[in-house]
This record gives C-alpha cells, sequence and structure tokens, in this order.
C-alpha cells in the first residue's frame, strides 16, 4: 500500500532552509516530510502556517525588529 | 565617611512616576542603547582594589547620579509638568495623522517666508533640525552650536538638541535669554512655541549666580547675591553639609550654627575676612532663618567693576562637592566653576607658553573659545576626533592658563607621549614636566610644573610603594591650576570620583573623540567634570583635510550551511566564534588584504574574538598582537609594521582599539568586534584617521566591517554604526566581492576544507579554553593570567589560559616515548620577525649571560 502526504514545496536560501530544518528537529520532526536539496524542503500541508509563524518568531531573535520611535507610545 | 544624601520618599516616587509618564526621553546630548550587557571588564579591573564601604558609597552615588540625571533632561517630569497644555487645540487630523503619533507638530502655524528659514524645531525634546542647504545655514549653524548640542550631523540634515548644559554654556559666554529667543525665533520656520520659550528662559535666569571655587585647597560656594546664599543655606541638603567654622577665624561663638560667611574680592583671593552669624536654628534642620540676610556684610563694596562686588561664601568639604553641585542644579541655582586664572596670586605661574612656530588649526582655536570665553577657565569637554590634536589642544590650555598642570592619561605609554608632546609644542623646561608611573616618580624642580600620570596612578587605593605614597602627599597637598583628563570616555564615573576627590583643580579639561559609553555613565561626566563645550564636526574636519577621508564599507559574508547550522545549534560564546569563524569572512578578508596590499596599503585587521584572531593571522602568515604578546614582542611587530616593506598586515585584538598611535595604516578591516559598541567602533576609525597620506590628492582611507550574514553581527554591526553615521558617515553595503573566488590560494575554498574548519573550531572551543586571557593593557596593568606563554606560536597558545585540565598520564608521553610527536604547524609571523632580529641581536653588546637571565624573566613572568 502506498501512503500519500499532501504536502507543500518550500523553497528558500540555505540561511532559512537552516533554520527551519532545525525548527523540524526540535519539534519532533512534525514539520518537514523530505529535506530535497540546499535550497528546498517538502513539507506537510498542514503545518505550514504553525512553521511560518515559528519562522518569524525566530527571524525576531536574529534581527531585532527596529527599535520603536523613542517617544511614539 | 560622609553623611549621605537619601532621596525623601515623596521625592522619589515622584520621579519615577515622571519617569513613567515622560516617555522615557533620554538625555538629549547622550545616545543610550539598550543593550548594556557591555560594560568592559577592565571596569571590573579597577573595583578590584576597592574597600568594600567604598565601593558601596560609590554604588549609592552612582544611582543617586542616575537618577539624578534622568530628572534633569528636558523629558524629565521636573520640566514637563508645567506644561500640559501642549496642543490639544489647533491640532488638525487627517488620514496621516495616526502615522506621526505624538510627533505630529502640524499644529505649530509656518511662518509666510518659512522656505527662507533653516530650522526645525520639535517642541518636545526640544530638538532643532537644521537644513544645511539653506542659504543661512552658516550662520544658523554658528548660532546652535552657542547654544546647542549637535546630536547628528550627515550632509544635508542637522540635529541639535537643546539642554539645561548647552543653554548654561552659552549664557556664561554672554548670550543673553532674550538674544537666544530671538535669534531662534528668526531663524525658525514656525514661530517659536511658548514651551521652548519658557524652558530657554527657566533654564538661563538663575545660571551663573552661584560659584563653585577653590580656595586654599578648600571648597566656597559663592555668591555674589546673600539671598541665593541664604536659600542654598535653608536647603536641607545642602545646609547640612556645609562644613562649619573650620576655617583660620577664632571667633567662632555658636558651634550649633557657625554661620561663617567669607566675603572676599575676586582678584584678593588670600584676603579672608568672615561674618560670624547667630541664628536660632541649624540650617541643616531646614528651619527658620528669616532676616538672615542683613546680617551678611560686604568687604570692599566700593569696588565699582562687576567682578569686584562682594561675594559671599560658605565651605563644604571635598567628599560632598558632587552631591551639592547636583543638588543645586536640582534647586534651580546650577553653579559655574570658573577659574579666574589671571587674577590668581596664590598660586605660582608657570613658565610655559606656545612655540612660535606652533599653528593651531581653527577648530581648535574655536574649542578653546569656548573654554575661556569670558577669560576665565571653564570646566568641561572638547569632543575632537582622533588624530585632530587633542593633545595639543590640552597643551594650549595649559599654556594659557599658566598655572601647575596635572595631566591624566589612560595608559603609561601615553604618558610618556603627553610628555614628549609637551615639550615638543611649548617652551617648558623640560625639567618642569615630571612622570608619575610605577617606573619613575619625579617631581619637578621649580616652584609649579606639569605632572603626567594615570588614572590607575592616582586611584590605585592599595599599599603602594613609599616613594608613589610621598608622591601621592605630593599630588594632593597643592592645588592645581588644570586638570587635563585624556580620554575621559573610558574611565568609570567612580574613578573620577576618587580622582577628583583627591586632588584638587580648579578647572578641569576632558578630552575624548567620542563621549559614548553604552552603559549610560556618560551623563554623569557632566556632573563631575562639566558640560561638553565643544564637539567637532568630522566631516568638516576631513573636508579640510585634518583628518582622513574614509570609505566605509559592510560586507556581507553568508554562512556556509553546515556552519549555520551549527550556528543555531551553539551558545551564545560558541556563536561568537562561529560567525567570526565563517570561511567565508575568511575569504572575504583574504581578498581585501591581497586586493590592499596590491594597492599599497599598509592595512590593520581587528578582531576581539582571540581564537579566530590567531586562526585569521595563522592561516593568513600575518603578523599579530593581542594582550598576551609580549611588550619586546609589540615593539618589533610595531616597528616591522611601520618600516618593514614586507610587513604590510597586522592582526590586533581589541589592546590597539585606542591610543595605538600607527599613521602608515590606511585600510582597516574588522572581523569581530565586541557587540554593539559605537564607542569601539569610532576609536577602530579613529586608528586610520590619522593617516599620513591623508592629504594626498584622491587619498581615501578604507574601513571594512566583515559581517555574517543572517546572524546576530547583523544587528550589532547596524547599531554599532549608529554613532558614526551622525558625524555624517556613510556605510556602503557590499554583498559580493567581485572575482573572489579567483584569488589565488583562496582559504576554504572547497567545502571540504570549510567542514574541517568547522570542525576544529568545534573541538578546539568546546572547553572553552579560549576565554579572553587578554588583558587590556590600557590601565598600565600586567597582564594577567597565562595569557604570555601562549601565542609564542604555538597553534593552541594560550589556550592552557583558564581551563586546566588535569588527566592522567605518563611521563614518558609527553617527552614522545610513547607514539607522540610534536610538530609545529601554521607558523606564527611573529616568529619570523624574532628570527631576523636575532640575527641582529648579538651586535648589540649583550652577552649571553645575561640574555638566559632575560629569558628566564621572561618566562617566569609568563608563568606568573
Amino acid at each position: 500500500m502506498v501512503k500519500a502526504v499532501r504536502g507543500v514545496l518550500v523553497e528558500c536560501e540555505p540561511a532559512i532552509k537552516s533554520i527551519l530544518v532545525h525548527i523540524d528537529s526540535t519539534n519532533n520532526n512534525e514539520f518537514i516530510i523530505e529535506d530535497l536539496d540546499e535550497t528546498h524542503l517538502f513539507v506537510k500541508e498542514t503545518m505550514v502556517h504553525l512553521l511560518k509563524q515559528k519562522l518569524e518568531d525566530r527571524l525576531k531573535e536574529t534581527y531585532r525588529p527596529e527599535e520603536p520611535l523613542e517617544d511614539s507610545e | 565617611m560622609p553623611p549621605k544624601r537619601k532621596a525623601p520618599p515623596g521625592q522619589a516616587t515622584a520621579s519615577k512616576a515622571g519617569r513613567a509618564s515622560a516617555k522615557s526621553t533620554p538625555g538629549p546630548a547622550t545616545p543610550r542603547s539598550v543593550g548594556s550587557s557591555v560594560m568592559s571588564e577592565a571596569e571590573e579591573d579597577f573595583d578590584e582594589d576597592v574597600s568594600e564601604a567604598q565601593r558601596q558609597r560609590e554604588e549609592l552615588l552612582s544611582q543617586e547620579a542616575d537618577e539624578f540625571v534622568t530628572k534633569f533632561t528636558f523629558g524629565g517630569k521636573r520640566l514637563q509638568s508645567q506644561n500640559n497644555d501642549t496642543g490639544g487645540e489647533g491640532r488638525r487630523q487627517d488620514a496621516a495623522t495616526a502615522f506621526f503619533r505624538k510627533r505630529d507638530f502640524s499644529h505649530l502655524p509656518l511662518k509666510p517666508d518659512h522656505q527662507n528659514r533653516p530650522l526645525w524645531i520639535d517642541p518636545d525634546s526640544c530638538t532643532v533640525v537644521l537644513e544645511r542647504f539653506n542659504p543661512l545655514a552658516e550662520q544658523a549653524t554658528d548660532f546652535l552650536i552657542t547654544i546647542a548640542e549637535p546630536k547628528s550631523r550627515p550632509t544635508f540634515l542637522h540635529e541639535y538638541a537643546l539642554t539645561p548644559h548647552s543653554l548654561y554654556a552659552a549664557v556664561s559666554v554672554g548670550l543673553r535669554p532674550r538674544d537666544i529667543i530671538n535669534t531662534l525665533d528668526r531663524f525658525l520656520k514656525t514661530s517659536l512655541p511658548d514651551i521652548v520659550r519658557k524652558k530657554i528662559e527657566d533654564h538661563t535666569r538663575s545660571f551663573g549666580k552661584v560659584k563653585l571655587v577653590l580656595k586654599h585647597n578648600k571648597y566656597f560656594v559663592e555668591s555674589v547675591d546673600a539671598e541665593v546664599l541664604q536659600t542654598l543655606l535653608k536647603d536641607s541638603v545642602i545646609g547640612g553639609l556645609r562644613v562649619h567654622g573650620s576655617d583660620n577665624f577664632t571667633t567662632s561663638f555658636a558651634p550649633t550654627m557657625g554661620g561663617l560667611v567669607i566675603p572676599g574680592t575676586q582678584n584678593a583671593a588670600g584676603l579672608h575676612q568672615a561674618n560670624l552669624r547667630q541664628a536660632g536654628k541649624n540650617p541643616g534642620e531646614g528651619g527658620n532663618a528669616s532676616n538672615e540676610a542683613d546680617l551678611f556684610t560686604a568687604l570692599n563694596e566700593e569696588d565699582d567693576d562687576d567682578d569686584k562686588e562682594a561675594v559671599h561664601a560658605f565651605e563644604i568639604s571635598d567628599a560632598n562637592v558632587e552631591t551639592v553641585q547636583k543638588r543645586c542644579l536640582d534647586i534651580g541655582f546650577p553653579i559655574l566653576e570658573e577659574y579666574d586664572f589671571r587674577n590668581d596670586d596664590v598660586n605660582p605661574n608657570l613658565e610655559i607658553d606656545l612655540r612660535p612656530n606652533t599653528q593651531i588649526r581653527p577648530y581648535q582655536e574655536k574649542s578653546l573659545s569656548k573654554m575661556f570665553g569670558n577669560g576665565r577657565a571653564k570646566s568641561g569637554i572638547i569632543v575632537l576626533p582622533c588624530g585632530a590634536g587633542k593633545t595639543l589642544v590640552g597643551i594650549t590650555a595649559a599654556c594659557t592658563i599658566k598655572k601647575g598642570v596635572i595631566v591624566l592619561c589612560t595608559s603609561s605609554m601615553s604618558v610618556v607621549q603627553w610628555r614628549q608632546e609637551f615639550l615638543k609644542w611649548s617652551n617648558i623646561n623640560p625639567d618642569d614636566v615630571a612622570i608619575f608611573t610605577a617606573e619613575s616618580k619625579n617631581k619637578f624642580s621649580g616652584s609649579t610644573g606639569v605632572i603626567v600620570t594615570t588614572y590607575s596612578m592616582v586611584t590605585n587605593s592599595r599599599e603602594r610603594s613609599h616613594d608613589s605614597k610621598k608622591m601621592m602627599d605630593f599630588l594632593r597637598g597643592r592645588e592645581w591650576g588644570l586638570m587635563l583628563l585624556d580620554e575621559v570616555h573610558v574611565v568609570p564615573a567612580e574613578m573620577f570620583r576618587r580622582v577628583i576627590s583627591s586632588i584638587k583643580s580648579h578647572s578641569k579639561l576632558g578630552l575624548t573623540a567620542t563621549l559614548l559609553r553604552e552603559d549610560d555613565k556618560i551623563s554623569h561626566l557632566n556632573f563631575l567634570i562639566g558640560p561638553k563645550l565643544y564637539e567637532a564636526n568630522w566631516m568638516e574636519l576631513s573636508q579640510q583635510g585634518h583628518i582622513a577621508k574614509v570609505q566605509c564599507a559592510e560586507v556581507w559574508c553568508p554562512m556556509p550551511t553546515e556552519f549555520y547550522d551549527e550556528y543555531l545549534r551553539a551558545t551564545a560564546r560558541m556563536r561568537r566564534t562561529l560567525y567570526a569563524m565563517n570561511p567565508r569572512k575568511f575569504q572575504a578578508c583574504q581578498y581585501l588584504i591581497n586586493y590592499h596590499e596590491a594597492r599599497g596599503d599598509k592595512i590593520i585587521v581587528f578582531s576581539d574574538e582571540l581564537y579566530s584572531l590567531k586562526q585569521y593571522a595563522l592561516k593568513l602568515k600575518k603578523v599579530f598582537i593581542y594582550g598576551g604578546t609580549s611588550q619586546a614582542e609589540r615593539m618589533q611587530v610595531l616597528e616591522n609594521f611601520q618600516h618593514n616593506p614586507a610587513v604590510n598586515t597586522l592582526f590586533l585584538s581589541k589592546i590597539g582599539d585606542t591610543s595605538l598611535d600607527l599613521p602608515e595604516a590606511t585600510c582597516l578591516i574588522q572581523i569581530s568586534s565586541h557587540f554593539g559598541s559605537r564607542r569601539q567602533e569610532a576609536q577602530r576609525l579613529g586608528r586610520i584617521l590619522r593617516a599620513k597620506r591623508r592629504n594626498d590628492e584622491g587619498f581615501n582611507a578604507f574601513f571594512y566591517s566583515l559581517v555574517s550574514k543572517d546572524t546576530q553581527e547583523m544587528y550589532y554591526s547596524s547599531k554599532r554604526q549608529a554613532f558614526l553615521v551622525d558625524q555624517g558617515y556613510a556605510f556602503k553595503v557590499i554583498t559580493q566581492l567581485a572575482n573572489i573566488e579567483n584569488t589565488p590560494d583562496l582559504a576554504f575554498a572547497t567545502p571540504q576544507e570549510s567542514r574541517e574548519l568547522l570542525q576544529r573550531t568545534l573541538v578546539d572551543n568546546e572547553r572553552g579554553a579560549e576565554d579572553d586571557v587578554e588583558t587590556d593593557d590600557l590601565f598600565g596593568r600586567p597582564g594577567r593570567g597565562s595569557g604570555g606563554g601562549g601565542g609564542r606560536g604555538g597553534r593552541r597558545g594560550g589556550a592552557a589560559g583558564n581551563g586546566v585540565r588535569r588527566t592522567a598520564g605518563m611521563l614518558s608521553e609527553l617527552a614522545g616515548g610513547h607514539d607522540m610527536a610534536y610538530i609545529e604547524q601554521n607558523k606564527a609571523a611573529n616568529k619570523g620577525l624574532r628570527g631576523a632580529k636575532k640575527k641582529g641581536a648579538g651586535a648589540d653588546g649583550q652577552s649571553k649571560f645575561f640574555k638566559g637571565l632575560q629569558r628566564e624573566k621572561d618566562k617566569s613572568k609568563s608563568r606568573g
């Protein structure tokens, strides 16, 4: 029997791919179906949204967002 | 222990609330940053020899100063409270309003001819924006420099901030509040907002009423207006700090009150007269002290000159000077610290003048004219870029005052430099310039002179040798006309407190290139030394050829996937190593070195990361210097770098950041740096500003900052540049170096090699052994730890530094008796130099015996 999983092909820079793989490996490998090459990943369709969110969070750590104008609260 | 000031609880909460509501506007004069995790280790070094009690006291002082500084900015509650009626009516609402939030100033009406006027104003933060392209810009700049502090000066738009200090400086050079307001109004595109007008009036009205003077080695608070002094005495804080009846005056009757008032004239400082008052209550308790004012009698009232008006004064003790100063500012009577040196007959004059052929540059003259604005010496800080002749400014100031001078610098190396500069620029008798360091302790021959010393010599509170102790007593026992503080930004405020409380000087002049610290302590300097008197415009100086023109570039180096994977998993410390060791960065560095060496540039490469510094230098076969390099080796390397055409590239750790004078260097590459330290960036840039060849046609110096993409380095890098960008430097971003792949012997070109590098980096750093063995030589401390032995070429040199490991093994293993053999790979280029030198060394007559002795000494030193 062939088991099929619906997936999405994700194309990204190598650095981003590294981050995605890292997220995947710290979350019980529940995102990535197949690691294709330097710039491509095959990701479970249901998890794409969550993955995007996690990536955003991660990027925020690296590039801290612009500090808001000092007195623009 | 002197009495401490505790803020009354009510006040404390008020100030807190103030900070919360007042939008936490930072001090306009001093840029701050949040990432203040970056206190230098040097700082901790200072404190180790200080008693616990003193440290606590200093902490307290520093906290108080912090609170105070926050309160005393324009954003602070104190100044904001009176004008809550801002805006409100007259503010138009449109689609774009939301984007401006509180910075919407559309309610300020534009004048009909606003195109012809160069200034904008932000009434909330008192920031003035100047259009440099406006025809009136020149006049406006001159005016703004007098009344405001420059914040940012790129090509077209300059930003200035009106601060209490800048306004006070303006008043003290003779501008009247009315003039300031009128002129400002004339240049503004909008009408002058009432708030700003009020602030200016508030802050100029009471300036100059109270003075702090030093007479006979004692501090006095002086005023021509007896009532002002009364107000001060009635103040709960200041009243308590007054020194009671301790003067040469004998007729003190009421010791509880002891209202000692010493009137005198400016030109007869020696003549003391005092008048004793008796009042029912101690002013320290804030009791009623009414009708006391008339008890002040003044001498010499007849003197018609303004300066010779009767002056009233009371004494305060040395330890409390700062507290009183702060308190006075707080209650609206800022203390003016001026030294009327021409009328000082007490201290002997020093025979010193600039040599006739010495020409000072226009901006140096301008900065000094701010200091001596009204014929007296004001204390303060002058900010000039590195290489723009700060030393000469200091010397000229000394020549103007012509009294005893004490110069404090950061290292014993610069002590020697300062002395040489004194001899070079002025006609002072060489015997009158004395040096006080660990090695030499001279005194000047005459009655007065110049003493050059380091901060650490003066503040060291540990047991000292008999000689130094005698010397310190000598320094303490005198009054100095001028205290020159070199590189003021590096020294923590606590240290200044110690310096200032132990050495009495009439005026203080701080010199620096970068008046910033990431830990926000810079504002304290304003209280300890004085306001910023002058800040030079870097761009203008480089256009005039006083400093080199610099092209700045940031090179983005992508991280190879393996490195990036590791990076994601690594600890913070390892991350730093990894982004410094990025092979692409390595290649970029190699490429740039090749390129610039071919052009005939002399290159300095900076790395904060010790491990990568060594790896780079060894791999590229260049010379390097770091904290553990012995003094002799350093001199040798530096000499070779300067004169040997074969040595064009020098790798430096952070010990090279400041006070290293290498006019040959024309290109600078930075591979790793200290987080987001703007100061370091600016200081490093300073290394190439004094480039010898700066006046050649079309000459440019180059400043490259190599950054690993997608790492935190990007964030830090943008932070670091903030200061230089404010000075008008533009950073180009280079994402791709052309033809980099064609470089011969490109390092780590294959994925295989790059993986090997990664493995090695990981293994070598696993133990965390490569912790900074480096010590900042800056303060003349001999290197700690065992770094000295390292770096002698051995690849893993210095690694044993902190992480000593104990393993079981056989002695024969170490000796090579088993199957272990030593081979030295990657020989350090430093060694080559040494070899060359050795051959020549036989000639200088040192016998073998002494050489052996020297070697022994070196060894034991590096072990200890």
